[in-house]
């Protein structure tokens, strides 16, 4: 079951506060891998939420992600609405898709579950790259930043949105937590153990794991306003399964199951991202080298090792002093 | 409470259910007797909705359930344990109880509260952990815990959610004697108005706790009684009892 253990608090802290720290103080450049790290973080939080917990290893959450940037684009750019209604209504409809591959998948499990998820976003990606209406291979462009001149906010300085997206991954970590600590997050971890038994005692299977889906979906879907905010221009590439392969890559790397551990692994893969592919292109070889490491070693992630270590330090001085005795 | 009529299923060419009728009351206890293969564990599944039967129809406190999936007949209050381990295996003991407490009060996809905490739920984990006896290793994760206390804990996540009719397949499979001596102990001090149906190998509990039994061979029953009337049944000495009498 999910607990918020002292470390994890401590590091989510100090996450949260060394961001809003480099905030403050990064400039330029450094603000835009911050705002990347932070849109990463959102998606692979979603991610967690079903894969680490649940055990639904998706290969959609790319095309939710997407979803999400293309709805909101269009809501705040052709349909006229503000950036706040367009991002409720974006992120509406990212959980509704997410409901409905959540249900359609639900009697399927391992190797199946991760198919239909990615023919599902493989659909989702055809569709945006074909259709006039998306703006096809062109993509968009056009997305507004909220407009938070009322607390006298301009979203449209770096800092001040770098600030924002912080926040929205604070945001989306204590909707993840909220959801792991309820009802519906108790039964997904069960159902991540065992299926069959918690049917026999009454729990709508699907519906469980759909609403489930469909949070992680509504997350997707935010990180997915933010990325069209960033950047102010969205292409099909968002949807692509890469994006999703990449998400499950780093949710490994950070401690598949900890919550936690995945925004690790988003910073970790942004940065090494950025530094080893100033020095060469094989970037993706090198994080690949890395994330073989991390599975050889049966570490529960980067986070996962962190604990295992806390855990070894804690039984430390009772077998020195055991030691001391004999 | 619990009615099967003229229940029916086959795999393939093999019949494993032969037009089956029982009739539980409420607060009766049944044991079902029968050598490996006589059907015994499919009757269970079709019961609880994990087999659909080919023909004849099951009934719960007077509702038909024969068309009913399997979360909805555990809603109306079917409950089971498995003759093989079936737990949430990652989970601690208390996690486990608390789980399918929360599932049959209907809190199991709540958005807005920790069932874990409410004190409906912690007040069954704490009564199902004292009457099978695990109050002593609430907190311990059940992969670390030995294989008796597992089985207790498969009747317990039965209990777990205050059912009104309780199937147990081989409560003791597996376990010595003197764990079986607790599950006597245990079966005789569930409440009288809860009906429980029980597939048993160990003859000692079974003619103990039964107040019926039924005999299935070839998915056919082949007996119904009293077990006064089963233990000088000579047809059940030949297919069956033999052995036991024997030893």
């Amino acid at each position: 079951m999910f607990t918020h253990t002292p470390l994890r608090l401590t590091t989510l802290a100090l996450l949260a506060l060394g961001a809003l720290g480099y905030a403050l103080v990064a400039g330029f450049f450094g603000l835009e891998i911050l705002a990347e790290i932070a849109i990463l973080a959102i998606l692979v939080i979603a991610l967690d939420l079903v894969a680490g917990f649940g055990g639904m290893v998706s290969l959609c959450h790319g095309a939710l992600l997407g979803v999400g940037a293309y709805a909101f684009t269009l809501a705040a750019s052709d349909a006229g609405l503000t950036a706040l209604p367009a991002m409720g209504l974006a992120i509406a409809l990212s959980a509704a898709l997410a409901f409905v591959i959540g249900a359609v998948c639900a009697r399927s499990t391992g190797i199946y579950f991760i198919m239909a998820t990615l023919a599902f976003g493989q659909m989702a990606y055809s569709f945006v790259f074909q259709s006039p209406l998306f703006g096809g291979d062109d993509g968009l462009s056009g997305a507004p930043r909220p407009d938070l001149s009322l607390a006298g906010i301009d979203l449209n300085d770096s800092r001040a949105f770098a600030v924002y997206a912080v926040l929205l991954v604070v945001l989306a970590y204590l909707v993840a937590a909220a959801t792991l600590r309820s009802g519906l997050g108790r039964s997904l971890v069960g159902l991540h153990h065992n299926e069959k038994r918690l049917r026999a005692l009454g729990l709508t299977v699907w519906r469980a794991k759909a609403t489930a889906f469909a949070i992680s979906g509504a997350l997707a879907g935010l990180a997915g306003c933010l990325a069209a905010q960033h950047t102010q221009y969205i292409s099909p590439g968002l949807l692509s399964w890469t994006v999703s392969g990449e998400a499950l890559v780093v949710v490994i790397l950070g401690g598949l199951g900890t919550l936690v551990g995945p925004i690790l692994g988003a910073i970790l893969f942004v940065v090494l991202k950025h530094e080893i592919s100033a020095i060469t292109p094989y970037w993706h070889a090198i994080v690949g080298l890395i994330l073989i490491a991390v599975v050889m070693s049966r570490a529960q992630g980067v986070f996962g090792f962190l604990e295992a270590r806390m855990a070894a330090r804690k039984s430390q001085p009772l077998i020195t002093e055991v030691k001391a005795d004999a | 409470m619990l009615e099967t009529r003229s229940l029916s299923k086959s795999f393939g060419p093999i019949q494993v259910t032969r037009n089956v009728s029982l009739k539980l009351e409420k607060g009766e206890r049944r044991v079902i007797l029968g050598p490996n293969g006589a059907g015994k564990t499919t009757l269970f599944n079709q019961l609880v909705g994990e087999i659909t039967p080919d023909a004849g129809s099951i009934h719960l406190d007077g509702t038909d359930v024969t068309a009913l999936r399997v979360a909805d007949r555990a809603r109306l209050g079917l409950s089971r344990s498995y003759q093989k381990n079936t737990l949430f295996d990652g989970l601690t003991i208390a996690e486990n109880l608390g789980l399918a407490a929360a599932v049959a009060l209907g809190k199991g996809q709540g958005l807005w509260s920790d069932p874990l905490q409410s004190a409906e739920v912690r007040e069954t984990i704490r009564d199902v952990a004292a009457q099978v006896d695990l109050a002593p290793h609430l907190e311990a994760r059940v992969d670390a815990v030995s294989y008796g206390i597992r089985r207790q804990l498969e009747v317990g996540i039965a209990l777990a959610t205050r059912p009104k009719v309780l199937l147990m397949d081989e409560p003791t499979s597996g376990v010595g004697p003197e764990m079986s001596k607790g599950f006597h102990r245990l079966l005789k001090a569930l409440p009288r108005d809860l009906t429980i149906l029980i597939i048993e190998h160990d003859m000692d509990l079974a003619f103990d706790v039964a107040d019926t039994i039924t005999v299935l061979n070839y998915g056919e029953v082949v007996f119904d009684g009293l077990p006064e009337a089963a233990r000088g049944s000579q047809l059940l000495k030949d297919i069956y009892l033999g052995a036991w009498e024997d030893a």
